[in-house]
């Protein structure tokens, strides 16, 4: 009896082992090795010769398939705290009556916890059918890759026919097509960005009122503004609490929010794309080092916020709102949209920021920034191809371009939005908990900015309405994005295709720890330490990077 | 001497509380903040941030309201319990024979097994074939993909085995001289006397599984699964990338106020836990046990 208490207890033991063990229980199933399917060729029925002239039959439709199509979309939520469409939503009964799908929708996350989710997929050969690369880094052009290389994803050409309402709205952009094409195929389905070139230099009006002052234009009077603002209470409070700029480090570097500063010196972000024949880092240009002066001297003059180089977005956004700072480098909808500008308008219903053009450096150049224009990528497994899926997959994409379009986008006409007479969406005269707007709606929109939504004008201004501050001004948030985007950029998008080091992190922090340095002045910045720099940069593989860079944009034929 | 020894012991005392009272700052001061963000209104934060004292009466829980008030607040509420309260009780099931068997020195396999555990605590699998094991046993979209597979923990197996070989042998003696098999002994005598260690290791999986985040998010496909940490980091997510979209939840909380109402609202339920489980953490007596 002893003895099988024992076996009892050991067998129990080992059991409880084999559920904390992690072996495998059986090896990953390999990618795409599927067997072609052999489609019997169909017999031509034979036809009896006849003497009279037959009458052209008509081509019969084509009958759908007797049992509904599953269809797997994983894509992110336009807002993620909204959840997933319920079960019975509409959109899902009208995919199944209009193209015999049945379609499943699930939400993955954004970023690092994102892109494990789908590598975990990716490695058990599980991707779904319809999915959105996810990348932490936002490469999710790198991501596609990838995949790609690794067999999990299908081309995409024949499919293209498919939908030309779609590829006329969504896929319409030559080199987003291009930068998801490898080996002469099309991998990806890349979706447009969400508003490019959405960010700009704007600065308080009432402050320039205050002190009398004008909008700068030049490098040398954005710096004459922001002495004022600091020195000379503009918000007229009798306190000595504001700076002139405000801003935070987003990328390498000084970041992508002070290029509208270093583009006045023809050197915005990491690469000189603006100069094509001379393709290679910025740092390499004579004129870098004086616009890092020239950025260094409004550091040393203390007109802009201390904690730049350490404050997060969130933490820079609630000091705006608190008037810390009147010149910055800002999102359009965050600085504008109703519900973001609530907090200052209240705090200061007088205050007033206005759009400014891109200032004008010492040799005349002047760029705003630099357009990346990384937007979605969606995908189809290999595994869905091979299943059959890809045309079922094609029509549910130009249905959600066509029929689906106004439902997945608003919801359904007269109920959660109306056209009125100009065309524009509206929510006038609908009951407010079911306009398309009210929090309940949300699960039932979260595909717009990912698969519906592509920048049209009736869009934009249903998505940022104009309405009145409290002092009665209208805002119009449409007058900043098309201010914004008038500027000059410089066409970045390029840096898509450009593969990171292998040391990159080392390549990263040198860079960005060296300009720092410089900046702030734990460096003196002069032409022997300038070098030095730059020396040190090609001993953590700059040189490599930029002969890299060039042939990967060679090969992308966006060099040439 | 007498005199010295007494003075050395009081500057010794006072240089102990002075110590202990910088760490007890050093740990009282953020979560101070936290609080005292979480309480903040908008109005006063977005004119001057968070000031290191609030009175009590400009506090307002409309952070708290905002998330508590949201429509999947509950219903991932009653998830997270359901993960923590399974999973513990999973976890302990599965936990308790181990250590029991790895206690028994006369158990035949004992080295071998051992050694067995020893590796896995050693050397962590990664994710991938934990992925293929929990999909390959069609667990997706379960609660279970979340529980099994850290279901047996070797840390609180080594504890819970070594409080086991601290009980008396003469005890487990006693009861098999009384013609009880060792499923016997375990239940009837060793569980009794193991309330403190059951309650602690019990606990330990309880915070493990509360705190859980990345699995649900790799398993749990189904929006009306997702446990409380996913839910709130979904809210913190949409509050901070308001500007990408037309319609904001939070107009009435500033994104700060949010994390830090998430925060406290997530370790609140554990702080209530622990004083309750405290009191059953002295020792059993075994007075009568070894002497019958």
């Amino acid at each position: 009896m002893k003895k099988w208490n024992f076996v009892l207890i050991a067998v129990l033991l080992v059991m409880s082992q084999v559920l904390a063990a992690c072996a495998p229980a059986a090896t990953p199933t390999e990618p795409a090795a599927t067997e072609p399917v052999v489609v019997e060729p169909t017999k031509v029925p034979e036809v009896e010769p006849t003497k009279e002239p037959v009458e052209p039959t008509a081509v019969p439709e084509p009958t759908k398939p007797p049992e509904p199509i599953d269809i797997l979309l994983w894509a992110q939520a336009t807002v993620t705290e909204a959840g997933a469409p319920p079960d019975d939503w509409i959109a899902y009964e009208r995919i199944l009556e209009e193209l015999n799908i049945n379609l499943t929708y699930v939400i993955i996350p954004t970023g690092a916890d994102g892109e494990a989710k789908l590598n975990a997929v990716a490695a058990a050969n599980d991707l779904p059918d319809l999915f959105q690369l996810v990348s932490a880094s936002g490469d999710s052009r790198g991501a596609l890759k990838r995949l790609v290389d690794l067999g999990l994803v299908a081309p995409v050409d024949d499919l293209m026919p498919l939908m030309p309402e779609r590829v006329k709205l969504h896929y319409n952009d030559p080199l987003a097509i291009d930068l998801v094409t490898f080996d002469g195929k099309q991998y990806g389905l890349p979706e447009p960005p969400p508003l490019p070139r959405r960010e700009g230099f704007v600065i308080r009006q009432d402050w320039l009122d205050k002190l009398d002052l004008e909008a700068p234009t030049t490098p040398e009077e954005i710096l004459a503004v922001a002495k004022a603002f600091t020195e000379q209470d503009p918000d007229g409070n009798g306190q000595n609490d504001t700076y002139g700029l405000g801003g935070f480090i987003v990328g390498q570097g000084l970041g992508n929010r002070f290029d509208f500063i270093m583009g006045a010196y023809g050197v915005p972000g990491l690469w000189n794309f603006n100069d094509p024949g001379n393709f290679g880092l910025n740092v390499r240009n004579p004129l870098y080092p004086e616009a890092l002066a020239f950025f260094k001297s409004i550091v040393d003059a203390k007109v802009i916020d201390p904690d730049w180089p350490t404050l997060t977005r969130d933490d820079f956004r609630a000091r705006w709102k608190q008037g810390l700072f009147g010149i910055m480098w800002e999102d359009f909808a965050a600085l504008s949209n109703k519900s973001n500008y609530e907090p200052f308008d209240t705090n200061f219903p007088e205050g007033e920021w206005i759009p400014v053009a891109a200032p004008v450096g010492p040799n005349f150049e002047s760029f705003y920034g630099v357009y990346t224009g990384r937007g979605q990528i969606f995908a189809i497994s290999q595994k869905a191809a091979d299943d059959g899926k890809g045309e079922a997959i094609a029509r549910l994409l130009e249905w959600m371009a066509t029929d689906g379009y106004y439902l997945l986008g608003f919801g359904e006409e007269g109920v959660n939005f109306i056209i009125d007479a100009n065309g524009n969406i509206s929510t006038e005269g609908l009951d407010p908990a079911q306009a398309y707007t009210a929090a309940e709606r949300q699960p039932f929109t979260q595909m717009r900015n990912q698969l519906v939504f592509y920048n049209s004008e009736q869009e934009i201004a249903a998505r940022y309405p104009t309405y009145n501050t409290l002092n009665g001004r209208l805002m119009e948030p449409m007058k900043f994005l098309t201010f914004f985007q008038g500027q000059p950029w410089v066409d970045g998008r390029g840096i898509q295709v450009i593969l990171p080091l292998e040391n990159a992190a080392d390549f990263d922090r040198f860079y960005s720890e060296g300009i720092l340095q410089f900046v702030l002045g734990q460096k003196e910045l002069n032409d022997t330490t300038w070098a030095e720099y730059l020396t040190g940069l090609d001993g953590v593989g700059a040189a490599d990077y930029e002969a890299s860079a060039k042939q990967n944009l060679i090969d992308a034929g966006l060099l040439k | 001497m007498l005199q010295t020894r007494t003075r050395d012991a009081v500057v010794y005392q006072i240089g102990l509380a002075i110590f202990l009272t910088i760490i007890l700052l050093l740990i009282l001061i953020p979560f101070w903040r936290v609080i005292v963000t979480a309480v903040i209104p908008l109005d006063i934060y977005t004119h001057q941030g968070v000031p290191f004292f609030l009175s009590p009466t400009k506090w307002t829980f409309e952070a708290f309201k905002q998330l508590l008030t949201h429509s999947m607040f509950p219903r991932a509420a009653l998830n997270s319990v359901i993960i923590t309260v399974l999973g513990a009780a999973i976890s302990l099931f599965l936990t308790v024979p181990l250590a029991y068997g790895l206690s028994t020195r006369s158990m035949p396999g004992r080295k071998v097994i051992m050694t067995f555990v020893l590796i896995i605590y050693l050397f962590s699998p990664g994710l991938i074939p934990v992925y293929l094991l929990i999909t390959g046993m069609k667990l997706t979209n379960n609660y279970l993909a979340i529980i099994l597979p850290p279901a047996v923990s070797v840390y609180n197996t080594l504890v819970m085995m070594g409080f086991f070989e601290g009980l008396p042998e003469e005890l487990k003696e006693s009861a098999r001289l009384d013609g009880a098999n060792e499923l016997q002994v375990l239940l009837r005598i060793i569980l009794p006397l193991s309330k403190p260690i059951l309650l602690t290791i019990g606990l330990f999986y309880a915070v493990y599984f509360w705190n859980e985040f990345f699995t649900p998010i790799l398993y749990l496909n189904d929006n009306d699964l997702i446990p409380l940490p996913v839910l709130l980091r979904n809210i913190l997510i949409s509050a901070s990338f308001n500007e990408y979209v037309e319609y904001n939840a939070f107009s009435s909380s500033s994104l700060e106020s949010l994390k830090s109402a998430g925060v406290l609202i997530t370790m609140l339920p554990m702080l209530m836990l622990y004083p309750w489980i405290q009191r059953y953490f002295t020792k059993g007596t075994l007075v009568g046990g070894v002497k019958g």
